[in-house]
């Protein structure tokens, strides 16, 4: 276990050091779109907000602390703190794993070609589309978070965005109910692009795409009322969607806000929330990066979890 | 004796929680069992989810209020002959207490999580009386020398098989492991003496109606029942935050507070409005009939006050202390309130710890919240218990920058 205050400086840190709450390069989270040729200014406009990119970054920090939880090293907070400041966690290497990156690669180019399907051209901001600041609102770093929502915000409109997608529920949230409290006139339209197929009405191809047991991420089911339409548009896929106990407003937390803090608590609630969705199924299906990371990391050969972004393209990997 | 809290000494009785098999055995099956059972409870009678809403309001309305009340209360407490006690801090509730009791005497507590707060139970100890817990998971508590698990149900941490060793050790009695049915009937044989010969009983309170003084308190087990009635001097410790208005809302408030607990219909609801009397003869009214003689209320604030100015902390003074939001939270179910202060843990513990004792210290437990909003949901008053927490990490956030 962590001390917090750890966490939140090395966050902190490298915020101010290259706007990415952990080491990543800053080309990691516009490189995938170059092939796409999306139009660099207009709207509607996809905004990623980094979360999917910078996935399988923080899946290797999390590896790394973990190894240091697994090995009693850190076993009380402030064991912990006095091996991380002299080891520097910010000075961690964080080396991504190559399978994960082409994955969530792969995920963010389905999400344009849905839409392009669904008669959605979107623009996209390459070196402007910037990380959210997720991490420093979720952490109480509200001045930073402030002062990095309204460079965000600024970024968007230089690029005349009016209408911006959202790929994940963190960044659906922060960009249509958090933002709107700390940017003075804030007025950007915010959509997720689950919203957008659903309202726009799917294309599909596929017609028998099986079953799967869907995980409803936290944002999106309790905060942001998205609901209905992942579950529209796999069935319009010709999926089965298979509910688990805990559901739409009541579901249940994959454990992934607290990794960094607490790796061991939260790999035993991706665990708990994992048996919960296999034993309806063995295709999980995530809507969010995190909840993708954290299922999948708990999870063996009988299970499958697969992004929603693959299904509905029928690019699953 | 001083109540305190080190975040890290916290975190380290976490690690330890994840790592006991019991313990998360006891919890998964707790929190099991009452997510159903409450779930099934408010399907069958929706009419309970509206009622929640009515107190959800006049929570609101009551905190807006608060000084208002606590006047008005102390007004009718003395009206209806009770004694009332302003205690702005936990040295201060001590001493008012500890000068009722003295020493040399025998005590008996309902549960009471105020009780926990300012140390009472040890706290008598030291001025030399004997002090019994009468709820029976405080009552394990007590044996095992820990602090309570849970809002309602305080030893929610200990498996049958763990209770019955505990019980059998410590009273030094024969009980088959994991009797359920026997852990009961040795507990109260034991302490069926202690109630009846007790000098003083002490409870905390669901709901103290302002306009009537009547304190409500609700429960199964019938201890809260012996303990306010049998002992010649009863002392009620009541946090500023319980007080609403009238006794028909203090009444809701403990309707509602035993539906979320799992608990409907409550087998018992207590109103206490005043020491026992009688004016059977003569028309001429003596106190201490067959219940007791005298009633103190101490009405507690500790921080209460100062947090119901705050616009983001006042929310908690909503707060029913139900512990649904304990058992829909995926952290708690891990952590019972090891994840908390000395006395109030889980979502809505960890703001009352940080108004209670200290808000930074607390705030960094907040760090262990997944900001999930499950207990947002679950909360039957609608407290945006997350939000309160995020808000928490801020002010940690600031202390540090502040050095």
């Amino acid at each position: 276990m962590l001390d917090p205050l750890q966490i939140v400086r090395v966050v902190e840190e490298n915020m101010k050091a290259h706007g990415l709450p952990f080491p990543a390069p800053r080309e990691a989270l516009y490189s995938w779109a170059k092939p796409l040729k999306m139009p660099d200014r207009g709207s509607p406009m996809l905004y990623t907000g980094g979360l999917y990119q910078i996935t399988p970054y923080i899946m290797s920090v999390v590896d790394s602390l973990s190894k240091f939880e697994d090995l009693k090293l850190i076993s009380v907070a402030l064991k912990a703190s006095r091996l991380l400041s002299t080891l520097g966690l910010s000075g961690l290497v964080v080396r991504p794993r190559a399978d994960t990156v082409s994955y969530v690669e792969n995920i963010l180019r389905s999400i344009v070609e849905l839409l392009r399907k669904a008669g959605v051209n979107v623009a996209y901001g390459y070196e402007d589309d910037l990380y959210s600041g997720v991490l420093l609102y979720d952490l109480g770093l509200d001045e930073l978070f402030k002062e990095h929502a309204v460079k965000v915000y600024k970024a968007l409109k230089s690029r005349e965005a009016k209408t911006i997608i959202t790929v994940d529920p963190h960044t659906t949230h922060i960009m249509r109910s958090v933002y709107p409290k700390y940017v003075e006139g804030y007025d950007l339209e915010v959509k997720s692009y689950l919203e957008v197929l659903a309202e726009a009405g799917l294309k599909t191809e596929q017609q028998n795409g099986g079953d799967v047991v869907i995980h409803d991420p936290c944002l999106y089911a309790r905060f942001e009322g998205v609901i209905g339409q992942p579950r529209f548009l796999l069935q319009k896929s010709g999926f089965k969607v298979l509910e688990p106990r805990r559901s739409g407003r009541m579901t249940y937390c994959c454990g992934g806000p607290i990794e960094g803090l607490a790796p061991k608590m939260a790999k035993t609630i991706a665990k708990t929330r994992l048996s919960e969705l296999s034993e309806k199924h063995g295709v999980i299906v995530t809507l969010c990066p995190i909840c993708y990371a954290n299922l999948k990391s708990v999870s063996d050969d009988k299970v499958k979890v697969e992004d929603i972004a693959l299904l509905l393209g029928g690019r699953e990997l | 004796m001083k109540v305190k809290l080190e975040a890290d000494m916290v975190l380290d009785e976490i690690s330890k929680a994840l790592d006991n098999i019991e313990f998360q055995e006891a919890l998964r099956r707790a929190s099991t069992n009452n997510q159903v059972k409450v779930a099934q409870l408010l399907t069958e009678k929706p009419e309970l989810i509206e009622l929640a809403k009515e107190v959800g309001s006049l929570k609101r309305r009551s905190v807006e209020s608060l000084r208002e009340l606590v006047e008005k209360a102390v007004e009718s407490l003395r009206k209806i002959a009770a004694k009332p006690y302003y205690a702005e801090t936990v040295e201060e509730a001590r001493k008012l207490i500890g000068d009722i009791v003295g020493s040399g005497k025998r005590v008996v507590m309902a549960k009471s999580m105020a009780a926990t707060e300012i140390g009472l139970r040890q706290y008598l100890e030291s001025l030399n009386n004997e002090v019994w817990e009468t709820d029976l998971g405080e009552f394990l508590i007590q044996l095992e020398g820990s602090k309570p698990m849970h809002a309602i149900a305080p030893a929610v941490h200990m498996t049958r098989e763990r209770a019955s060793t505990l019980v059998a050790e410590k009273l030094k009695v024969g009980i088959p492991k994991g009797g359920v049915e026997d852990i009961v009937s040795t507990v109260r044989m034991f302490l069926r003496d202690k109630i009846v010969t007790a000098d003083v009983g002490v409870s905390g309170a669901n709901a103290l109606a302002a306009d009537t003084g009547a304190i409500v308190l609700v429960e199964n087990e019938s201890n809260i029942r012996l303990v306010t009635s049998a002992p010649p001097t009863h002392i009620a410790i009541v946090p500023i935050d319980k007080i609403v208005p009238t006794l028909i809302e203090a009444f809701k408030v403990a309707i509602v507070q035993a539906t979320y607990a799992g608990l409907y219909p409550p087998t018992y609801i207590n109103i206490i409005a005043g020491p026992s009397s009688t004016a059977d003869i003569e028309q001429i009214r003596v106190y201490g009939a067959q219940g007791p003689r005298e009633l103190h209320v101490i009405l507690l604030d500790n921080g209460r006050m100062k947090a119901s100015k705050d616009p983001v902390l006042k929310e908690q003074l909503y707060c029913i202390r139900c512990g649904r939001c304990q058992f829909e939270c995926p952290v708690w179910i891990h952590t019972a309130n090891t994840w908390g202060g000395p006395t109030y843990g889980g979502p809505m513990g960890i703001v009352w710890t940080a108004i209670t004792l200290d808000p930074i210290e607390a705030g960094k437990l907040a760090y262990l919240c997944l900001g999930c909003g499950r207990c947002d949901e679950a909360c039957p008053v609608n407290i945006n218990i997350s939000m309160e927490l995020r808000h928490l990490k801020m002010l940690v956030v600031q202390a540090s920058k502040r050095g």
